[in-house]
């Protein structure tokens, strides 16, 4: 063989690692376009998530203080007397809350954006695949920030900033400096688990890691959400009560 | 928008005291017992984020004569098998319902039998908290 072929056969090669390469990577990326719900597996089931921690890594009166509402939120239910939240006022989770449930959402999987809708609110957040991420100086806070994501083998890693400060998950507060990295994964071919993990070193002591795990469902259409005539209502003391009569 | 709303958003946006839970809570109804009406329905509202039937009663608690039923989200309905076209006025039901704890004449649905003999349950969640009683 001649030098010429020699190289030639090289090219060949190099060319066919490359494409089987990307034809690995291609079939590593699962497709997660269809409709999701929450699942919860019966207790020892693999495909239920890791355990949560008792309450979020919040720095000390912080902590004290989330502790604090929420004794208090179970007094007021105890008494028949919920305070009006978000959902009272038609006012939608935003990011990461409305990864929780308990509606289902839709994932809109492409080559260069990944959509994710929430039935509940018909929520909408856009991840754009393989872009920078901004600065906060570029970006407007709101309730699904920007998030910017790529893939990683078989998980697509998604990064979150710019979210309002009280558009909360689970009434843990935060600056707008938070951060949240999202860790998307098939752990069965149809359970998707999110790793949602929030850093904000001003108000947590250390990252807090919550994941979720979600059930494929097959042929589910998502319906569509107006918050259109919410009769329950908070009264002046931010108590829910119900609007009677006609 | 109500005077309520605007005040409530006002109180966020100036980071106050409005609980940010991110679900709603179904703790303005009795859970330890339910009201039995039977009457003629005005309406049947389809709409989010809770369905309701307004209903004018003709047997259920004393003193009652119109009673306002809230449902749970119409899509939890819809995934349930209800539709809208299930209930409509003028329609003679019976419905059971964990009613205000506040004593105001408006509760939450647990059970509705239609004129066709369905007799058709909401998916409330946590429907087994609720316990039923005969009506007072």
């Amino acid at each position: 063989m001649s030098a010429r072929q020699l190289s030639f056969a090289a090219v060949v090669m190099a060319a066919a690692v490359i494409a089987s390469g990307a034809c690995a990577q291609t079939a590593a990326r699962p497709d997660l376009t269809g409709s999701w719900e929450r699942y919860r597996g019966p207790a020892g089931d693999p495909a239920n998530p890791p355990p949560e921690a008792a309450a979020p890594p919040l720095k000390g009166d912080l902590l004290v203080e989330w502790e604090e509402r929420r004794a208090a939120a179970r007094e007021a239910d105890a008494r028949g007397e919920p305070a009006a939240s978000n959902v009272t006022h038609c006012i939608p989770d935003g990011v990461p809350s409305m990864m929780n449930g308990p509606f289902p959402f839709e994932i809109l999987q492409g080559a260069t954006q990944i959509n994710i809708a929430q039935e509940a609110y018909s929520q909408i957040r856009r991840i754009y695949l393989d872009k920078p991420q901004l600065t906060l100086d570029d970006i407007e806070l709101g309730f699904y920030g920007r998030s910017v994501g790529k893939w990683q083998g078989d998980t697509l890693v998604v990064d979150t900033i710019g979210i309002k400060e009280y558009v909360r998950f689970r009434d843990v507060p935060h600056t707008p400096d938070m951060r949240v990295t999202e860790r998307f994964r098939l752990v069965t071919p149809d359970i998707l688990w999110d790793e949602i993990t929030i850093t904000d070193p001003a108000v947590l002591d250390k990252p807090w890691t919550v994941t979720f795990a979600y059930r494929r469902m097959p042929d589910y259409e998502i319906i569509e959400y107006v918050c259109e005539d919410n009769r329950e209502y908070a009264d002046e003391e931010g108590v829910t009560r119900l609007r009677t009569g006609q | 928008m109500a005077r309520n709303t605007q005040l409530a958003i006002a109180g966020l946006l100036l980071g106050g005291s409005l609980s940010a839970w991110g679900h709603h809570s179904f703790a303005i109804f009795d859970h330890t017992q339910t009201h039995t009406l039977k009457g003629t329905v005005v309406s049947f509202q389809w709409t989010n984020p809770h369905g309701y039937l307004e209903l004018d009663v003709a047997e259920g608690p004393k003193g009652i004569a119109h009673y306002t039923v809230e449902l749970t989200s119409i899509n939890m309905l819809r995934r349930a098998g209800w539709k809208s076209s299930d209930v409509h006025a003028g329609d003679e039901v019976t419905a059971i319902v964990a009613p205000l704890l506040n004593g105001d004449p408006g509760g939450l649905l647990l059970e509705l039998k239609v004129p066709d003999g369905r007799t058709l349950v909401p998916p409330v969640p946590g429907i087994n908290t609720f316990t039923k009683t005969p009506s007072p």
